[in-house]
């Protein structure tokens, strides 16, 4: 090279590196480092905890919110990432549901309605400032003021000091505030009780008191007023009075799969068992409450009739009745389908003159922390209410966080008549059918963005607080209101918090509002209430009593949904993502139908049939599934499926049952995503009991490499198979706490869900059907790990089999190797667009497609107490790490600790009788020991 | 001149002629197979290329099943690779004489066989870019392999078993490529010299030859027996039910030879159709060879025996069900085409008519080859569907994906094969003189 070509060349690289770095913005990003310091009290990395209230549903349960500041670009924000319960709130105990950790997924929905949208002459919304919203709202005050038509406010369940604002809202534009429309309003429940004791409320069941439950209908664990508290309580129940649980149902329920005995009783005819109780229970005199005129109004049922009506065998009759005779402290409720039938009312009233006759009622049934369903209405009077509805007389129709027109079918016209109001306003945070018919929406913020209290039931109020500020352009209901009534001069507060704040202030003082803040929620000792038995009414209601007819099969029973409550956590995705614990069936609707009905309509699973009734009717696939009664159809509410409409005109209640319906198979094939592999244990022993209880393969493996050591700490977990309810809690909890991804219906019809943690029901042994929790078992001879090429999944100092997503080739062998198929693989790249960014665990990596991911026990968190015990120079303490499934876990069945540690709680289940392991000939040697059951007859 | 002497150079020459007569410029047969192969390797590269980019999900594994194809074809190719070392190296020590006639293309198919099996298992990882952390190489981050893991293991016995049959095939191959040399003109002259590192043919070259020979023979004989025992620890090392088990070892060697010489018949019967070379791959050939297939077809059909009595008799309610699964499950179909092409159609091949039939003979390869990749398949879909946990049992889906990248790879192998009848001498001339003297 010459000297010139040199000097060309090195122009040209010069030139050329030069040029390059300048001018490209191309993932150029602004770092914001700390120079501007972040607000008080937030340690970079450290999150952050605000204790405020669960609005999943009406149940309000209190929760703390875990935060972190965290960076996206140019914004810097707090962002929530996880919700668990307040540790000692008295509705949940620290505890929390599967709605309740979806919760979080509403905040973070990317299809929340992002902005005030008005609807356009061309039926096209728009998205206005909030400015022009409440202008428009004032401006259509006015106009139906001046043409003098009627203005009313619909909403779901309110609580505390919203109720007030919207009243006084209500008031001061003379709007009509309609009772509160809820689909699950217990209204016979609470006729029954104004009807025998004079309240007309719903009283708080002690179930942790009683040592036998008779529960008949009732849902008590998945919606039934507060199924939290109900799970917590039957926990507590079980380990102090070793309660007993009888259930009874015309379907089957997550509920009564957790009884100890589940009796499948003809539907409708509860009547006949209750009188047979309540004739029982006065026969023996001395111990009964009511009194003779009463008693003696009592008809005495033979027991052949009994028999002949209820379906039930005769030693299943004696056996209730004997476990309601001989408990010292018995409790029944009733409540669910059974009181959504045209008996319902009966129903009702023939539990409550049990409990009265047993001396329940006051002390088990408790009447002075009566659920606050003050406003909330029946279905009758909203459907009277919607005849009312008049295109010259009705104005303004606001509708607050409800959306009955995909409640009712769409035959009864609710959507027709909900039109003819001039100017209806929406306030809802997602798109429904209902505000598809609105001339207004306002966005409304999650109640983790919002300032508010509740009242879930008496002497007890909860604090909303927010842990984020709004992610859209939304406000909450509060603000909403408050923003229209200052817009019109009127000035109630500055703004909702304070409105908020001045009602704490005015009923329990000033001092403990710091303590409220903190804590989230005040509880006080309500003042006891008394009732007195309406003795004229018992008389009028015994000589009355009608029995009712038999049901006309075929028969459809509508059920609540664990899931989807009553359809309103439908839009969460999550919660398609969990499977239906009873029938694994995740995305989609399915209609049930046991193996004999299906054999004699000629149906096979996932037929799709066309079920209809007058003019009801659904399209739904078929799935067969055991523990049902003949000739009946139960479909679970949620999404397409919803109510017939149809209400019984005693209780207000929606009818569950559709009688006689037709059953038309459509010709089609639906593939419904049926998790489950098989629903049979195999014989495998998988949950030993009663039959594999015998079986002991604890004889130790030889091997030949030297056994792990594990100096200080051994992490291990006990499942007490006799506390777990299959509610699936704990499932949602690990999705979020680790960043497991969603992946949809097309990856579980291929069977690749990516739960870390799942409920399998098993059906065996005579139709009893058994829940058992599957999670990676931290083997300590783990099969994936000799497997693995690279080491990417080792076996750690602390017993736990630990993956490292970085080193993962994704051999899969791993997974093969696994025998309880815990493991699972990243088929495909996840996206986390926005605002689910947000979401994420930034204490957990987020897994890169073509890697293997599994349980850790949490590992982040363990490496939390670490630190924190190190800081303060001490080991960690029992109980102190809880990963987030044992954490959330409602009837405390998941115990989780050093298993070196003698004292440890987890050493000493471990030790117990009913302790075993699963596969254990296999040699793996797990670190999850389960409690086999011990229900039944034992 | 002596005219003894004459005639023998002439059957030398004859000998050379008629085999690299093979190297002469194609038919349009030739050019239509080979446009073929490449079609389909090409869209099977390209395939891989499309599920790299969206990801594993594309090749129909699921949860249970983690395994499926991909691996499927693995162990298939490894499998046919077996017999090109069986019918050099054993068949070389213990003095086959029918050995000379499938030799050259035995193993070349062994070499072409392992090319394509290599690829596979990188094929089937989730992260295929990161393929090379399965090697032990120094890195600053001190990170080791796992060498208790059977993947590590089938890592050196594949790289082995690769560079000794290359060795092999090339060692064996050098006194033709100077005779090739003698032949070509231009490029290909410079390229024979190359490849034939000056080979003169020389006693001394002939006597160190005949010494290295016989060495790498008598090296690469063990390898019959451990690569496909390795392979076979792959799944007899898990815990899984129908694949945990002591038999599997030599099982698979026989599988893999039986599976090789299907493969052996398979090419050579057109080759030997195309170029003309009845005259030095004979009907006595084929008889032996039809008995090597017939032998191993008894001892695979044995082990299947032997698998199923050991499930029943085991009574291990695990076993059991895997075994039920297999034979009556969700892939019947696959298990019953399995066991007629492995275990009935070769059963014929004792009458010696049939033996002798290359029609029949060619035809049953065919069945043998479709056969022994439905047992690796079977195998590996119906233990993992149906392992321990009852809730985990499913089934694997449907893929094009993984069934385009299964034809790709036959279009590789077959490519590599065409392009070998045409650049290099297909039966070993010097091997052919030698038996013909």
């Amino acid at each position: 090279m010459n000297r010139r070509n040199f000097m060309k060349f090195l122009g040209f690289i010069t030139g050329s590196t030069f040029l390059s770095s300048c001018g490209i913005d191309k993932g150029l990003r602004k770092i914001i480092s700390y120079a501007i310091p972040p607000e008080k009290e937030i340690i970079p990395g450290e999150p952050l905890f605000f204790n405020t209230t669960c609005t999943e549903c009406p149940a309000l349960c209190g929760i703390q919110v875990k935060a972190y500041e965290k960076i996206f670009d140019t914004e810097r924000g707090i962002y929530p990432v996880k919700l668990e319960g307040i540790p000692d709130h008295p509705i949940n105990y620290g505890t929390l549901c599967i709605r309740g950790q979806a919760s979080i997924t509403r905040l973070y929905n990317p299809h929340r309605i992002k902005d005030p949208l008005i609807k356009e002459r061309d039926g096209v919304f728009r998205s206005i400032s909030w400015d022009q919203a409440f202008q428009t709202i004032i401006s259509e005050i006015e106009k139906h003021k001046a043409e003098k038509r009627y203005n009313f406010f619909i909403s779901s369940r309110t609580t505390g000091s919203l109720s007030l604002l919207i009243d006084e809202f209500c008031h001061e534009f003379n709007i009509k505030r309609l009772p509160e429309f809820e689909i699950y309003n217990y209204s016979a429940i609470r006729k029954a009780n104004s009807f025998l004791f004079g309240k007309y409320s719903i009283p708080h069941y002690n179930i942790k008191d009683a040592d036998f439950l008779l529960t008949m209908g009732a849902d008590i664990f998945e919606t039934f007023i507060s199924p939290v508290s109900h799970a917590v309580q039957f926990s507590i129940a079980r380990k102090n009075n070793n309660l007993k649980w009888f259930h009874v149902e015309p379907h089957l329920s997550l509920t009564g799969i957790c009884s100890d005995k589940r009796f499948t009783i003809n539907p409708g005819t509860e009547i006949y068992l209750l009188i047979y109780i309540l004739t029982s229970i006065q026969k023996r005199k001395i111990s009964s409450n009511i009194p003779a005129s009463v008693g003696q109004l009592i008809p005495s049922l033979p027991l052949d009739i009994l028999k002949e009506k209820t379906g039930l065998k005769e030693e299943e009759i004696l056996l209730i009745r004997d476990a309601y005779l001989n408990s010292k402290r018995p409790l029944i409720i009733t409540g669910g389908v059974s009181t959504r039938s045209g008996s319902g009312f009966e129903v009702a009233v023939l539990s409550g003159l049990i409990n009265w006759a047993s001396g329940s009622i006051g002390s088990l049934v408790d009447f002075s922390r009566e659920e606050n369903y003050l406003r909330v209405g029946t279905i009758e009077e909203f459907v009277n209410f919607l005849k009312t509805i008049d295109e010259n007389n009705t104005g303004l129709l606001f509708l607050l966080k409800t959306d009955p027109v995909s409640i009712f079918p769409q035959h009864l016209g609710v959507k027709e008549k909900l039109i003819r109001a001039r100017f209806k306003v929406s306030l809802s945070d997602s798109f429904n059918e209902t505000t598809k018919i609105c001339d207004l929406i306002l966005p409304l913020s999650h109640s983790l963005e919002s300032w508010g209290d509740a009242n879930p039931r008496r002497g007890l109020v909860n604090l909303i607080q927010p842990a984020t500020k709004t992610i859209f352009n939304t406000k909450s209901h509060g603000d909403i209101i408050i923003e229209i009534m200052k817009r019109k001069g009127k000035v109630v507060s500055e703004d909702f918090k304070s409105f908020v704040m001045s009602n704490y202030q005015k009923r329990y003082g000033k001092d403990s509002l710091n303590m409220f803040i903190e804590k989230g929620f005040h509880e006080e000792n309500p003042s006891p209430v008394r009732v007195s038995f309406n003795e004229e009414n018992a008389q009028l209601f015994l000589r009355k009593l009608k029995y009712p007819e038999a049901m006309k099969t075929p028969l459809l029973i509508l059920s609540p949904s664990l899931r989807f409550f009553d359809g309103r956590s439908f839009d969460l995705e999550l919660l398609k993502e969990i499977p239906d614990p009873l029938s694994t069936i995740s995305y989609g609707s399915w209609i049930s139908l046991s193996e004999e009905t299906a054999k004699k309509l000629n149906i096979s699973e996932r037929d799709e049939l066309e079920i209809t009734k007058d003019q009801w009717s659904i399209r739904v696939p078929a799935k067969i599934q055991k523990g049902i009664g003949k000739d009946i159809f139960i479909v679970q509410i949620g999404g397409p499926i919803n109510y017939s409409g149809m209400t019984d005109p005693r209780s207000g209640e929606i009818l569950s049952y559709i009688e006689g319906i037709n059953i038309r198979k459509t010709g089609k094939n639906v593939s419904i995503p049926i998790l489950s592999g098989s629903m049979s244990q195999e014989g495998r022993g998988i949950i030993p009991y009663p039959i594999h209880r015998t079986e002991n393969n604890k004889k130790h493996k030889e091997s030949l490499y030297p056994e792990h050591k594990h100096e200080n700490y051994r992490w291990a977990m006990t499942i007490d198979l006799d506390l777990c309810i299959g509610c699936s809690a704990c499932v949602a909890a690990c999705y979020i706490e680790n960043n497991v991804p969603i992946v949809g219906i097309n990856e579980h019809l291929k069977g690749r869900e990516m739960s870390w943690i799942r409920v399998e029901p098993f059906y065996d042994e005579k139709d009893g059907i058994r829940f058992l929790l599957m999670l990676c078992q931290q083997c300590d001879y783990a099969p994936c790990e000799p497997v693995c090429p690279v080491y990417a999944t080792y076996h750690n100092p602390e017993g736990i089999n630990a993956q490292v997503y970085n080193r993962c080739v994704g051999t899969r062998y791993c997974s093969n190797n696994c025998p309880y198929k815990v493991r699972r693989f990243n088929w495909y790249p996840h996206e986390w667009e926005f605002p689910r960014d947000r979401m994420l665990n930034p204490e957990v990596s987020v897994r890169q497609a073509g890697v293997m991911e599994k349980c850790t026990f949490c590992i982040q968190r363990i490496r939390r107490a670490h630190d924190i015990a190190k800081d303060e120079g001490r080991s960690i303490r029992d109980g102190e790490v809880m990963p987030a499934c044992a954490q959330t876990c409602p009837t405390r069945a998941i115990t989780f600790g050093n298993i070196l540690d003698k004292n440890s709680s987890v050493y000493k289940l471990s030790k117990s009788d009913r302790s075993y392991r699963i596969f254990e000939q296999l040699g793996t040697e797990p670190s999850i020991y389960y409690l086999g059951k011990r229900r039944g007859d034992e | 001149m002596n005219k003894a002497i004459s005639k023998a150079i002439e059957f030398r020459y004859r000998i050379e002629k008629d085999v690299l007569a093979a190297m002469k410029k194609p038919h349009i047969q030739y050019w239509i197979f080979l446009f073929i192969s490449v079609i389909l390797f090409v869209t099977g590269m390209s395939l891989w290329y499309y599920q790299i980019k969206t990801g594993m999900g594309v090749s129909g594994k699921t949860h249970p099943v983690g395994w499926y194809m991909y691996i499927t074809n693995f162990v298939f190719w490894v499998g046919i690779a077996h017999s090109g070392t069986l019918i050099s190296a054993v068949l070389f020590l213990f003095r086959a004489g029918f050995r000379s006639s499938f030799n050259r293309s035995a193993e070349a198919m062994t070499v072409f066989a392992i090319m394509t099996a290599g690829l596979f298992p990188i094929i089937h990882l989730g992260r295929p870019w990161l393929f090379y952390w399965l090697l032990p190489y120094p890195n600053e981050r001190l990170l080791w392999v796992n060498f208790k893991s059977p993947l590590i293991w089938d890592v050196f016995a594949v790289g082995t078993y690769f560079t000794v049959s290359l060795i092999f095939f090339y060692v064996g191959m050098i006194p033709d490529l100077a005779i090739a040399r003698r032949y070509a003109t231009g490029w290909k002259r410079r390229l024979y010299s190359f490849l034939s590192l000056g080979w003169q043919g020389t006693p001394d070259q002939w006597r160190h030859y005949n010494r290295l020979y016989m060495f790498l023979a008598s090296f690469a004989t063990p390898l019959v027996v451990s690569v496909h025992s390795v392979v076979s620890w792959d799944f007899a090392m898990s815990i899984i039910p129908g694949w945990h088990t002591t038999i599997f070892a030599p099982y698979f060697v026989a599988g893999a030879i039986f599976s090789g010489t299907a493969m052996v018949i398979t090419l050579v019967v057109p080759m030997r159709k195309f170029f003309s070379l009845e005259k030095y791959i004979t009907l006595d050939h084929f008889d032996s060879i039809a008995k090597i297939l017939l032998l191993t077809s008894l001892i695979v059909s044995y082990s299947y025996i032997v698998e199923f009595s050991m499930a029943f008799y085991g009574g291990n309610i695990f076993e059991m069900e895997v075994f039920r699964y297999r034979a009556f499950g969700d892939f019947w179909i696959f298990f019953a085409i399995m066991i007629i092409c492995n275990s009935i159609i070769p059963l014929f091949l004792f009458i010696r008519k049939l033996r002798r039939n290359i029609k029949f003979l060619f035809i049953s390869s065919l069945f043998v080859n479709v056969g022994m990749w439905m047992e690796r398949f079977v195998i590996i879909v119906t233990s993992l569907s149906r392992d321990f946990d009852p809730y985990a049992w499913g089934l694997p889906s449907f893929s094009t994906v993984a069934i385009g990248i299964t034809l790709g790879s036959f279009g590789m192998f077959f490519m590599l094969f065409l392009i070998f009848v045409k650049v290099l001498p297909i039966l070993s001339i010097t091997e052919l003189k030698e038996v013909h003297e």
